[in-house]
């Protein structure tokens, strides 16, 4: 007896002191570690840049408060809705009279750089996966790089200089980290480092035709020259510009426009970059969060929200037989090219139709993809930086181009002041809706005019820049500032 | 061994020639009620021979006829008689100096009362069983010092006891429970009567043997074992429970005055008729009178080798809401055997079913915002709508409010919980030397759970519009919806220690003890599977061979954690010259939980104790019986805090690329337990004949890095926020607790008590961080009430935060609000970010309790009373406006209107208010508990009903109030910050219940 008692003892002490830091290794059962070795594999370090990807599908980044920083915010949107349905900050934004505390501003400011910390983790993560094919990660870098820089792209273009945030900080955040996430860097600075990860991706990407496959809503070698091109355009390297167009081969434009938008015409030969909604009527699905019903037409008989709807201005742009027009706007009491009727009772004139699914017209997720890069832009970007540099000849026939697709005849404008006038037209156009039109009135200098025209009031020194979000200085304390102009 | 020892006693006697012949001296130690004492001590100074009763309190001892026997017992006054060749039966009275004889329960031992250096309140079975109630921390309201318990009289809810005041704010705050060795959360699965002791481990020095389970308390259960003569103890109970207090509420005619006026810019001629067809009292149409019963029984006796106690238990209660039945069953087996002289093997095992059928707290809030012009149903049994036509309430028309009907949410209400614990453990004490004993107690909890909850949405949408017709319900839609889980876990515990105990030299007294413990908290697994459409007949849900994946639309599988413990304990405590006591303990806690660099921490405390009442300068003054000074310091953990594993975060799915992974929140390396550190300090005293006792505690409190939640900078992307150390957390208080006992003759005899406790809680300090704000107390109309932030330093846990009312603006009626310049402004000139202000926290700063009582012949009389003071209540039920429903009486009656100018009342309005001072009331309440009378029947003990007592009770009978609402002692969801605590918002209304009952021995 006495001896089992002592052995039980002396059991338990063992299994106490000698295996007790064995006894408290605890496989953790309600969550995934964040340890390298169960992502260390060609599909672990896939799923890092398809994380990536995934923010594009976020309601913050690419919905409601970018519709409204992108589009309502310009010429050639309204908040649409009802007049009493403000949309939380649409209203202000429409009328430009949006302040550092306004909504949209602060979650477009938050999802990209979510987005970026994706970027970060993506880039940490890959030096550990030992066992991924290296060729493969190296694509994966080239990725991860373009849709970096892709964001700072959006940041750069709506606030000005912004942090740059290129490693993952320290917990508890070191000094040095700290000064990194709150102190803004130049534009200059910015629009550097994009172009440094434009041009690393350039070395890693393939092209387009490639990828095989559900690989091909990846961004590719044309993708990083065409974006190359466009952060060229805006800081007016105009050499530079050609130089990037040239570069992006294989592509041609499509010669339906409208195809474009429709679930057949994604990924066509005129697609260089798109972000991919798939539809589903479960939530989460894949698509982006509510982007068709926030813009689908609302009241009775419509299915939506009815945000972000084309100006007058816009539809009275187009010329006759501009088959653009039909393709961007859906008029009310129209049939949808589905069959769908809009019913002349519903709320607003007019509704984006590049929103628009057919499939999944009311649904949270629908398979309406966002057109960010289009070869209809190399060739546009190309025309102006060619007349920019005196070589207005040369652009003509490209506009031309355009206009053909369009249904339009050649332009009759021929001098280098006029063909500017027309490309910035044809831009305008062209990528309607496309979340291109506040930035490409900024850049050119267009905005005081275009927005007048609007009947809004653009401050020249104030507008050109969104408000850095005032819970951002509150954090910088002192090492950043607000953009000029009385924010 | 035994000879050993009796030689050992032998030579402390004094050494007496003996003369006489000696012979076997046989008899009986009892106590008052007849019953035997074993272990008493039977010594005869005379014949040099001492001798153990056993477990019937029989003893034999070998001495002469009219030699002197002393016999004592721990706990009982020792008496001194003349052996007789008869067979002798001496009885022993229970001391009355019990803080002299009393033994507090610690952790892993026992300590005699005036030896122990600590904070521990003992409350015993008597006090506890006295309330009728079912979980036994509540009917410890009000009687322990420095402990605060708030309870919910909904059936089958948990007590907050908060020990000492709050020191985390985003760590768990209950308490850790030893039931019997087996540390636990929870004992609502344990039978109040079958508890025995019930005490409260309150300072350092007592709680750091618990390492990182400390910081919040420790509560130990004993329960019961079998004494004597087999007995059977018999109790029942019935009672009846209605709210202590409800709300009066505006009736149709008020209800139409009030909303015309509220409406009348929309409705200049009055949007409602005078003349309503109905007028509901919705709390009556909800609520029904509530009752409960228990019953007990219970088998206990010893014999020379065996202690058992048999109980079996049954709690029913309907509760006062429609529909809400609650019913507990628990066995308890606990024997204690003894193997050898020098083993004891305990074992206990206890079995509870609980089966819920709950209700929606909710219900109450409805009925409470409801109008009274709605009808339960209309004279067709439809359920009645806010609806309204031609000023009339009918079953079409525009909807007038967003309120539903409670009766309709009641009746469509299908939610059934179940759940079994078991408990059990084996415990072996092996007395190695006389001074050395080893103890090995292992314990184990099952837990499984079961719930369902049908939905039948097809119900919901007809009785929220009476035109509405089944034919068209949208076939997009489920017609009912059920959600079943399964939850389970097991958990064990393994302790190994040993305790030396010996006396050198007569002055030094010395016991030590030392052990290992190994707990696991089981892996809880989950199962919640959501389906629809399914059979309307519940028994046709689960049927053989039927595969329902069509009908199911989610489907969880958990497995949470498992969480392991490793320790190493030990406790020092000296006793010199029975007046100097010195306490050191040391625990070192290894934790599966943290970081393997961050597992191990170590939780030391150190007690001292001076006996002043036993030093030749205090023994001698009469009134003094005793006089203890104590003082302790110790550090003490929490380790109930968020994971610090950094996480992937998968599942992101790209289409067409498959699932992505990211990490989208960060972890500080650092994070691991919170540490509380005490300083306190105390004295205990009995004077006049020990007939006033009483003791003070003070003590100083820092948790010297509460984790709060750090915001990363936007730019970081994370969004999710990092727990880290970052806060301190200050508990200063102090405690008294005085009892007066006397007994005028035998016949009578009585009590008066109290305790009062003070408690000041502080976030003191906050590192450089910014952090993220928690927002709590939301009304769920965008209204919330309470925050934690950067601001909070200096303001307690808990702290509302709103703007401050100013009264009514005599021009227009309308709410004034304070600006922070000191303005006054409606609420639409109200900055969110500058004019509110911190205005109290939901954290009584004293509590109070009192007793009195007193036994006259076979009448038992007892009062115990509560209250807290310093803690505020916000009505959020009042708040919590859409637009439309019923105001209280009081807001209806004499409101502003342009004649009545100077109203304190505000004028009628259906905005949205902004959460202000206009709800927040004081919670100070002062409560009589419990009011019990019983009589104990005449009966002769050698009867075959050998004791019954009678007995009414009277419990929450009365209560002194300042809040207007239902309840000041609101516990919602236990939540000090980001939760609904403080608020009272679909809450269930505190209870007066009345009992009548019955205890029988056999």
């Amino acid at each position: 007896m006495k001896r089992i008692y002592i052995s039980m003892f002396v059991l338990s002490g063992l299994l106490l002191s000698g295996c007790s830091n064995d006894f408290l290794d605890v496989e953790p059962t309600e969550a995934i570690p964040a340890d390298p070795n169960l992502v260390n594999s060609d599909e672990g370090a896939k799923g890092f840049v398809t994380a990536i990807y995934n923010q594009f599908l976020g309601w913050e980044m690419s919905s409601f408060g970018w519709n409204a920083v992108s589009s309502i915010i310009s010429d050639d949107a309204d908040k649409g809705s009802d007049p009493g349905d403000a949309g939380g900050d649409k209203d202000i934004v429409d009328a430009l009279t949006y302040n550092a505390s306004t909504p949209s501003f602060q979650s477009t400011w938050n999802a990209n750089y979510a987005g970026i910390n994706r970027c970060n983790q993506a880039l940490a993560m890959f030096p550990k996966l030992d066992q991924a094919t290296p060729s493969l990660k190296a694509r994966l870098v080239g990725e991860t790089k373009f849709m970096r820089a892709f964001m700072y792209f959006t940041l750069v273009k709506g606030y000005g200089g912004v942090p740059i945030i290129d490693h993952l900080a320290t917990v508890p955040i070191s000094e040095e980290d700290r000064k990194m996430q709150l102190t803004r860097k130049s534009v200059a600075e910015v629009y550097a480092f994009i172009e440094q990860d434009l041009n690393d991706a350039i070395e890693a990407l393939p092209l387009k035709s490639e990828y095989t496959g559900a690989d091909v809503v990846r961004a590719s070698k044309g993708a990083a020259y065409a974006l190359l091109a466009k952060v060229n355009l805006y800081q007016k390297n105009w050499q530079k510009v050609i130089d990037n167009c040239d570069k992006v081969t294989g592509y041609s434009l499509v010669s339906d426009y409208s195809l474009q938008y429709k679930k057949e015409g994604e990924f066509g030969p005129e697609s260089i970059f798109e972000i991919n909604g798939v539809g589903s009527t479960s939530s989460p699905g894949f698509g982006i969060g509510n982007y068709t019903v926030s813009q689908a037409p609302r009241g009775a008989g419509g299915w939506g929200w009815g945000f972000n709807t084309p100006t007058e201005g816009l539809a009275n742009a187009y010329e006759a037989g501009d088959v653009r027009k039909d393709a961007t706007i859906i008029f009310r009491g129209s049939v949808l090219y589905d069959g769908r009727e809009v019913p002349s009772t519903v709320a607003n004139p007019r509704y984006n139709y590049k929103a628009y699914s057919s499939s999944f017209y009311n649904q949270e997720f629908t398979d309406t993809n966002l057109r960010y890069l289009r070869y209809a832009e190399v060739i546009l970007m190309k025309a102006e930086a060619l007349n920019e540099l005196g070589e207005t000849a040369a652009a003509i026939p490209l506009v031309n181009q355009i206009r053909h697709r369009a249904g339009l005849g050649d332009t009759p404008f021929t001098s280098q002041t006029d063909i500017r006038k027309a490309i910035y037209k044809e831009r305008r156009l062209e990528f309607a809706f496309e979340h291109d039109r506040w930035f490409d009135i900024v850049r050119t200098g267009q905005a005081e005019a275009a927005m007048a025209a609007d009947g809004k009031t653009f401050i020249v020194g104030k507008h050109e820049l969104w408000p850095i979000p005032t819970s951002f200085l509150r954090e910088a304390n002192g090492l950043s500032e607000q953009n000029p102009g009385g924010y | 061994m035994k000879n050993f020892i009796f030689s050992f006693l032998a030579l402390l006697l004094l050494p007496t020639f003996m003369l006489g012949q000696t012979q076997a001296i046989k008899g009986k130690v009892v106590d008052s009620n007849g019953m035997g004492i074993p272990g008493a001590i039977i010594a005869s100074a005379d014949a040099r021979a001492t001798a153990d009763a056993d477990f019937d309190g029989n003893f034999t001892i070998n001495a002469k006829p009219g030699d002197i026997l002393k016999v004592s017992m721990l706990g009982f006054d020792s008496v001194s008689v003349p052996a007789t060749a008869a067979t002798m039966t001496i009885t022993l009275k229970e001391a009355g100096d019990t803080a002299l004889k009393e033994v507090v329960v610690i952790g892993y031992g026992t300590r005699k009362k005036i030896d122990n250096t600590s904070a521990v309140s003992s409350i015993k079975s008597e006090e506890i069983t006295k309330m009728k109630v079912m979980n036994a921390s509540q009917a410890i309201q009000g009687k322990a010092a420095g402990v605060q318990v708030s309870t919910s009289d909904a059936p089958g809810s948990t007590p907050s006891v908060v020990i000492r005041g709050a020191g985390t704010a985003l760590g768990g705050r209950n308490p850790l429970y030893v039931v019997d060795g087996m540390p636990t959360d929870n004992i609502n699965n344990i039978n109040t009567n079958d508890i025995t002791s019930y005490e409260v481990l309150k300072d350092a020095s007592s709680l750091a043997i618990y390492g990182t389970r400390g910081a919040n308390g420790v509560i130990m259960i004993t329960t019961k074992a079998g004494k004597g003569k087999i007995t059977v103890d018999v109790e029942s109970f019935a009672g009846v429970r209605s709210p202590l207090k409800t709300v009066k509420m505006a009736n149709a005619d008020e209800y139409v005055r009030y909303s015309n006026a509220a409406y009348s810019n929309d409705f200049p001629q009055g949007r409602f008729s005078a003349n309503q067809p109905y007028n509901t009292d919705w709390l009556d149409a909800i609520t029904r009178t509530g009752s409960y019963t228990q019953n007990n029984i219970s088998v206990s006796g010893s014999s020379e080798n065996v202690k058992y106690f048999f109980s079996l238990g049954n709690y029913e209660e309907k509760g006062i809401l429609n529909g809400s039945d609650y019913g507990r069953t628990t066995f308890r087996n606990n024997n204690e055997f003894k193997l050898s002289e020098k083993v004891k093997l305990s074992q206990n095992f206890s079995v509870s079913n609980i089966k819920n059928t709950p209700m929606p707290l909710s219900a109450f809030t409805n009925a409470y915002r409801q109008s009274p012009l709605v009808p339960v149903r209309y004279a067709d049994g439809k359920y009645g709508v806010p609806f309204i036509s031609n000023g009339v309430v009918s079953e079409t028309g525009t909807s007038f409010n967003n309120v539903g009907n409670p009766v309709a949410q009641l009746d469509y209400t299908n939610e059934q919980q179940q759940s079994v614990t078991l408990q059990g453990g084996l415990k072996l004490d092996w007395d190695i030397l006389k001074s050395l004993k080893f103890t090995s107690q292992f314990n184990g909890e099952f837990y499984t759970y079961k719930q369902y909850n049908y939905v039948d949405n097809l119900a919901l949408w007809l009785s929220a519009d009476p035109t509405r017709v089944a034919e068209k319900y949208p076939s997009d839609l489920n017609k009912n919806t059920l959600t079943r889980n399964r939850d389970q876990y097991f958990n064990w515990n393994l302790s190994n220690y040993l305790t030396y105990n010996k006396v050198f030299a007569e002055i030094h007294d010395v016991e030590v003890t030392a052990g290992i413990e190994a707990n696991v908290q089981g892996t809880r697994e989950k199962l919640t599977i959501d389906r629809k459409n399914v059979n309307a007949n519940s028994n046709y849900w689960s049927l053989k061979d039927v595969n329902v994946a069509g009908t199911v639309t989610g489907l969880k599988d958990e497995a949470l954690n498992e969480r392991r413990l490793a320790s190493y304990f030990a406790r020092f405590q000296y006793k010199l010259m029975d007046k100097y006591l010195v306490t050191g303990t040391v625990r070192r806690d290894g934790s599966s939980q943290f970081a393997e660099d961050k597992r191990w921490g170590t939780f030391p405390s150190v007690g001292l104790g001076w006996i002043l009442s036993k030093e030749s300068f205090l023994s001698n003054v009469e009134p003094i019986n005793l006089l203890k000074i104590r003082g302790s310091w110790g550090r003490l953990g929490n380790q109930n805090v968020p994971l610090n594993t950094q996480l992937l975060t998968s599942g992101l799915d790209y289409s067409g690329l498959g699932s992505g992974t990211t990490i989208n929140s960060q972890v500080d390396p650092n994070l691991s337990w919170e540490i509380v550190e005490e300083l306190s300090g105390g004295f205990d005293f009995e004077v006049l004949n020990s007939r006033l006792k009483g003791s003070f505690d003070v003590y100083d409190k820092n948790t010297t890095n509460t984790i709060l939640n750090v915001k990363p900078y936007s730019t970081s992307g994370i969004t999710l926020a990092t727990p880290a150390h970052v806060g301190e957390v200050s508990n200063k208080g102090y405690e008294i607790a005085l009892r007066w006992d006397d007994k005028i003759n035998d016949n009578l005899s009585y009590w008066v008590g109290g305790n009062f406790s003070h408690n000041k809680n502080e976030l003191t300090s906050l590192k450089n961080v910014q952090l993220n704000p928690i927002i709590g107390g939301s009304l769920g109309n965008g209204q919330n009430t309470k925050i934690l932030d950067n601001t909070s330093v200096g303001q307690p846990l808990g702290s509302f935060y709103m703007y401050e009312y100013a009264g009514v603006d005599p021009t227009n009626g309308q709410m004034l609000y304070y600006k922070a310049d000191g303005s006054k402004v409606a609420q639409s000139g109200l900055d969110e970010l500058k004019d509110k202000k911190y205005v109290g926290s939901l954290l009584p700063t004293s509590n109070y309790g009192v007793t009195l009582g007193l036994n006259y012949k076979n009448i038992d009389f007892s009062v115990d009373g509560y209250g807290t003071g310093g803690a505020k209540v916000y009505n959020g039920k009042k708040a919590q406006r859409f637009g439309g429903e019923n105001v209280e009486a009081s807001m209806a009656n004499g409101f502003w209107t342009p004649t009545n100018t100077t109203s304190s009342i505000p004028a009628p309005s259906n905005l949205t208010p902004y959460a202000s001072t206009y709800y927040l009331e004081s919670a100070d309440f002062f409560r009589i508990n419990n009011i019990t009378l019983g009589y104990k029947l005449p009966i002769r003990e050698n009867n075959f009903i050998s004791y019954c007592r009678l007995y009414v009770n009277a419990i929450n009978p009365f209560i002194t109030q300042k809040f207007s609402g239902f309840s000041p002692d609101v516990v919602s969801d236990g939540k000090l910050v980001e939760g609904t605590q403080g608020v009272e918002l679909d809450a269930y209304p505190s209870l007066r219940s009345f009992v009548i009952g019955a205890n029988l021995k056999f």
